[in-house]
């Protein structure tokens, strides 16, 4: 039987802090084209689960396979207070080796931020650091997008426009998984499944669980 | 221009600037300096003291004043350095692991930071030469330059070392502070009359106390072996604490991923 195409696909991932077991058997399909998130409760292990998945921290037993570039966006904001928006967008431009701007100049218009690019981040507000934030995520157009509750101290009207950034993402083909502690966008995902105990379980979009196979594929 | 050549120039230049914006470490460079040593040279008497200068297997007896605001410069510049060096790897680990994880070569960002401590040291200790230079003359400035130099690089390494190891800023300010203190008053025979003891060469700025007193009292005295104590010292602490960043992160340098096939996404 041909295997399902993935863009990422996680499977029977365990990770414990000493003898705390935070992921007790994650199994996950994403096809590329995604739009997929995870929910959990606070401490349910979702923070963990990115930190494997992007490959900060290795995981205790399981297999995590990815097919192309990765963009990661921790839930708090990893900047430098000391540098301009500018210069973390060339900072991270190096890093993914962009030969252009890649994707700032569309992201800043998109996000609504350009006007601050010359200032210093601690002169941002946590909602204009939080874009910068996803921004840098973003620069490099990855294949697989992880999303750690991207949104936090946004406004209304950005948090609508993360959802319209995520959605043609996915429609470009793009793999994009958010991470939530609240299941209230569950209608704008393909996919969603719940950690709990340590696993993560296929809900549908009313927030109940799904009697399906295990992995949820699109 | 090379991958390698543009992500090294990019992350020195912005350790560079980092350095430069940090407003509280510039206030100490040009206001705690000067006020320190100024302090020194108003308040410390000059009767003579005599100091053992190891390099030149001697004891040689100088100003007591002089040889007073030469071990103040030594400690400015070391609590500075280390303070600014443990600040910045303190507060960059997260930072420093998103450019490790965005593809950034962990080599460009640990040697970025050298060049920027390396570059800030230098005018640093050129700058506490120059002040002492306005109170009296040293015989040989540019030693005595290169001594602070040294005695900086040194603490800058405790600092990395601390930056990446303590998990609370109130414990590394007060390491560095300490640490610099008990340096500098144990070797100088005005605050310790055993400064002449044996396991004093085992403190991290006894190289460059060593050299920068060469520097300003003795003319022929170069003592180049002293000259490698203080980085030594640095490049033992800067292994550990670059050790730990590694072991802590892993290269995410272009991987042979597969390509994604986009088009059967559709």
């Amino acid at each position: 039987m041909p295997a399902t195409p993935y863009a990422l696909s996680v499977r029977d991932v365990h990770k414990a802090y000493r003898s705390r077991r935070v992921l007790r058997g994650v199994s996950l399909h994403l096809e590329p084209g995604t739009l997929a998130g995870v929910v959990g409760e606070n401490g349910s292990g979702k923070s963990t689960l990115l930190r494997v998945l992007c490959g900060q921290i290795a995981a205790d037993a399981g297999e995590v396979k990815r097919r192309g570039s990765l963009g990661y966006c921790p839930q708090e904001a990893v900047l430098n207070d000391a540098l301009t928006v500018d210069q973390h967008l060339r900072w991270f431009r190096t890093a993914y080796r962009l030969d252009g701007t890649g994707r700032a100049e569309e992201l800043l218009e998109e996000l609504h931020f350009a006007e601050y690019r010359h200032t210093r981040v601690e002169e941002l507000s946590g909602g204009t650091r939080q874009k910068l934030n996803l921004t840098l995520a973003l620069l490099h157009d990855p294949h697989v997008l992880l999303l750690d509750e991207p949104y936090q101290g946004f406004d209304w009207e950005t948090y609508l426009r993360f959802w319209e950034v995520a959605a043609r993402l996915r429609d470009r083909g793009r793999c994009v998984l958010v991470v939530s502690h609240m299941a209230w966008d569950a209608d704008r995902l393909d996919v969603l499944h719940r950690l709990r105990d340590g696993v993560a379980t296929p809900w549908n979009a009313e927030g109940q669980p799904v009697d399906a196979p295990r992995g949820a594929v699109r | 221009m090379s991958r390698a050549w543009e992500a090294f120039r990019t992350g020195a230049g912005f350790a560079l600037l980092e350095h430069a914006r940090n407003r509280l470490a510039l206030v100490l460079v040009v206001a705690y300096i000067p006020v320190w040593l100024t302090l020194e040279h108003w308040f410390v008497t000059p009767a003579p003291a005599r100091f053992l200068l190891r390099a030149d297997g001697q004891t040689v007896t100088v100003n007591g004043n002089h040889l007073t605001m030469v071990s103040g410069a030594v400690n400015t510049v070391t609590l500075i350095v280390g303070f600014m060096m443990f600040m910045t790897t303190f507060k960059a680990l997260a930072f420093d692991r998103r450019l490790a994880l965005a593809g950034y070569p962990r080599s460009c960002l640990l040697l970025s930071k050298v060049i920027a401590m390396t570059v800030a040291s230098a005018l640093i200790a050129a700058y506490a030469t120059v002040v002492v230079c306005w109170y009296w003359d040293p015989v040989r400035p540019a030693l005595l330059a290169l001594g602070l130099f040294t005695a900086a690089v040194s603490y800058g390494g405790i600092g990395i070392l601390l930056g990446a190891f303590l998990r609370n800023e109130l414990a590394g300010l007060f390491v560095i502070i300490m640490a610099s203190l008990l340096d500098t008053m144990l070797q100088n025979p005005m605050s310790n009359t055993g400064g002449d003891k044996q396991g004093l060469q085992l403190l991290p700025g006894y190289g460059p106390t060593q050299v920068a007193v060469a520097g300003g009292f003795t003319s022929s005295v170069t003592p180049y072996g002293h000259l490698l104590l203080g980085p030594a010292w640095f490049l033992a602490m800067w292994l550990f604490g670059a050790a730990a960043f590694v072991a802590r992160t892993r290269s995410h340098l272009p991987a042979t991923n597969d390509p994604l096939p986009t088009e059967s996404a559709a």
